[in-house]
């Protein structure tokens, strides 16, 4: 399996703050692979570093085999960054025109066939400073893809979008990576919408990385048995710390191969089970799992001016 | 490649029609406007001002068109021009800065090429500007031939020629150092306005330093002044390639010491400008 991504000891540091703090990760060619991470945890510094806007304070980075920022991997690189910005007096068509050109591409390149793709095909002639934040991410993403890249960095790019236009950038995500074999990197805050369209993620965590992996195993990881018993002090009791409430049930944090145990216990108990059924984690649950408690404001207004 | 930065700067310039016409047509056609004005006010008023005209007008005879051409090419780096050139340069430098579109398109070419294209395609705007400049001096010479009903000459021979093309080549020259100062600007700070005012600023600078030079010791054939005041330069290779008296009058070997003076004040802000681009934060604009 050929990496597209390589950091080996990555550290970025804005003054005593540490974006990130010696990030090693690998990410695989092929597929869609998010980037996780509360506000603050180094994603965004991370992407920016990849390509080659900012230069890291400490380590190694290799995109595509080669230096992140250098020339021949970036014209290789599809990328989006935040809510994308353009020429306000620009019309998306003239925006995607003029992006082709400076990739030495016709004007004419394909453009309104990407405008097609995501959905600006009416709005094609309409100058972008009255284009919605929607919008601007649909034209950003068609101004990362017009160029047939190899590697597709996107952040956030359902931001803004409504339930049918999230729906059809999953789709379109999905396609570039299953259809054109395109590597697609994604961070996102829509854990659900990862969890749907991402094969593998990364976890951040102040710079660091948390948790990474398939999504199927990560989630399997946290997968838990929830019991509808009575009573449910009995069950804490002979769970202990891998038991929790989860309203009138309880989950109990143990390996399939221990289900039937402890079922056997439990009947021994005396308790009266009505539901015993294994429940997957969802990513949401995982990622709280490895991001820990939510942080001061002190701190996510130190994380946010990090980057 | 640069020349895709260069086909890409020019498409984006074309469509910005504001700035172009700011940059490029607003002060010929506005100067044109207020001649023709000026030239019927000078005409109904002609008794009044008898010996106050200016000396073509006074003096009778022909105009020469030509000879007109040739002196308005040495014209063209006049503070009009260049006040409103800079508004496209300060819109091309400063627009990715403020439109936070530098990430947008640093990733499809170098850092390098996307400043020199940007210069490149300046370039061609200041030749626009300067042209349409010259033709509108053009046209309102004739308009003041007809309005003072005076019989017009167009006499260019190669001599006018030559002078004309150095004239035209020194504004040009000059007109540069101005886009290069306000490229330095835009790159430092980020701002559109930095970009439009800060040349205009070290213009005027340089004008009152030129004031106070006698006071300051320094001699218009100085390597120091020439090199501290770009506009001396400028203005000592004018009337070096216009001859007569006063070029005979200047000091041995100014015109080197003007010649490196405009290089320097060229070059040295755009090697600045490519030098800080190079490793300019460009993820916060």
């Amino acid at each position: 399996m050929t990496a597209v991504i390589e950091t080996t000891g990555l550290t970025k540091t804005y003054g005593a703050v540490r974006a990130l703090d010696g990030l090693s990760l690998s990410i695989p060619r092929g597929g869609v692979y998010g980037v996780l991470g509360p506000n603050g945890a180094g994603k965004s510094t991370l992407f920016r570093i990849l390509l080659g806007l900012i230069r890291p304070t400490q380590g190694e980075v290799r995109v595509l085999g080669q230096h992140a920022g250098d020339p021949a991997v970036m014209r290789r690189i599809g990328s989006m960054i935040e809510t994308p910005r353009f020429p306000p007096y620009m019309t998306a068509r003239q925006v995607l025109a003029w992006l082709a050109l400076a990739h030495g591409m016709r004007k004419d390149a394909a453009i309104d066939a990407w405008l097609d793709r995501v959905g600006l095909t009416e709005a094609a002639n309409r100058r972008v400073r009255g284009f919605s934040v929607g919008m601007l991410q649909r034209l950003g993403v068609a101004a990362a893809l017009m160029t047939k890249p190899d590697l597709v960095i996107l952040d956030e790019p359902t931001s803004g979008m409504d339930p049918p236009g999230i729906q059809e950038m999953r789709a379109l995500i999905r396609s570039l990576a299953d259809d054109d074999g395109v590597t697609i990197i994604l961070a996102s805050h829509q854990l659900l919408e990862v969890q749907r369209v991402c094969d593998r993620v990364a976890i951040f965590n102040r710079g660091t990385l948390a948790a990474e992996g398939k999504v199927s195993d990560l989630t399997a990881a946290g997968e838990r048995l929830r019991l509808s018993a009575t009573p449910l002090a009995k069950i804490m009791g002979v769970l202990g710390e891998k038991g929790s409430l989860d309203g009138d049930a309880v989950l109990a944090a143990i390996p399939r191969a221990e289900g039937p145990a402890l079922l056997r216990a439990l009947i021994e108990q005396g308790v009266d089970i009505d539901e015993a059924r294994w429940v997957g984690a969802d990513l949401e649950s995982v990622f709280m799992a490895e991001t820990g408690p939510a942080r001061t404001d002190a701190q996510v207004r130190e994380a946010l001016h990090a980057g | 490649m640069l020349a895709d930065a260069i086909r890409s700067e020019s498409y984006r310039l074309l469509k910005n029609r504001t700035a172009v016409f700011w940059s490029v047509f607003f002060v010929p056609v506005v100067g044109l406007a207020i001649s023709i004005f000026s030239f019927f006010m000078l005409k109904s008023k002609a008794d009044q001002l008898a010996g106050k005209l200016p000396p073509e007008l006074a003096l009778g005879g022909p105009l020469d068109l030509g000879a007109s051409l040739a002196g308005n090419a040495g014209d063209l780096a006049n503070p009009a021009i260049l006040a409103f050139l800079l508004i496209g340069a300060a819109t091309l430098y400063a627009g990715d800065y403020r439109w936070e579109t530098w990430r947008l398109i640093s990733a499809r070419n170098t850092r390098p090429n996307l400043l020199l294209g940007k210069v490149g395609v300046l370039k061609f705007l200041a030749l626009a500007a300067m042209l349409v400049f010259l033709l509108i001096g053009s046209v309102s010479d004739v308009a003041k031939g007809l309005i003072f009903d005076r019989p017009m000459t167009f006499s260019f021979g190669a001599e006018q020629a030559a002078q004309f093309g150095l004239l035209f080549v020194l504004s040009f020259v000059r007109v540069v150092q101005f886009l290069m100062i306000s490229l330095l600007a835009a790159t430092l700070t980020r701002s559109l306005l930095a970009a439009l005012f800060i040349p205009l600023v070290v213009g005027v600078g340089q004008f009152f330093l030129g004031q106070f030079a006698p006071m300051l010791g320094l001699e218009p054939g100085d390597w120091l002044a020439q090199l501290l005041m770009p506009g001396l330069a400028f203005d000592t290779l004018k009337t070096l390639i216009k001859g007569g008296i006063a070029a005979a009058g200047m000091p041995d070997g100014v015109m080197i010491k003007a010649i490196v003076s405009l290089a320097v004040w060229s070059f040295a802000p755009l090697a600045a400008a490519i030098a800080w681009f190079g490793r300019q934060d460009l993820s916060k604009e």
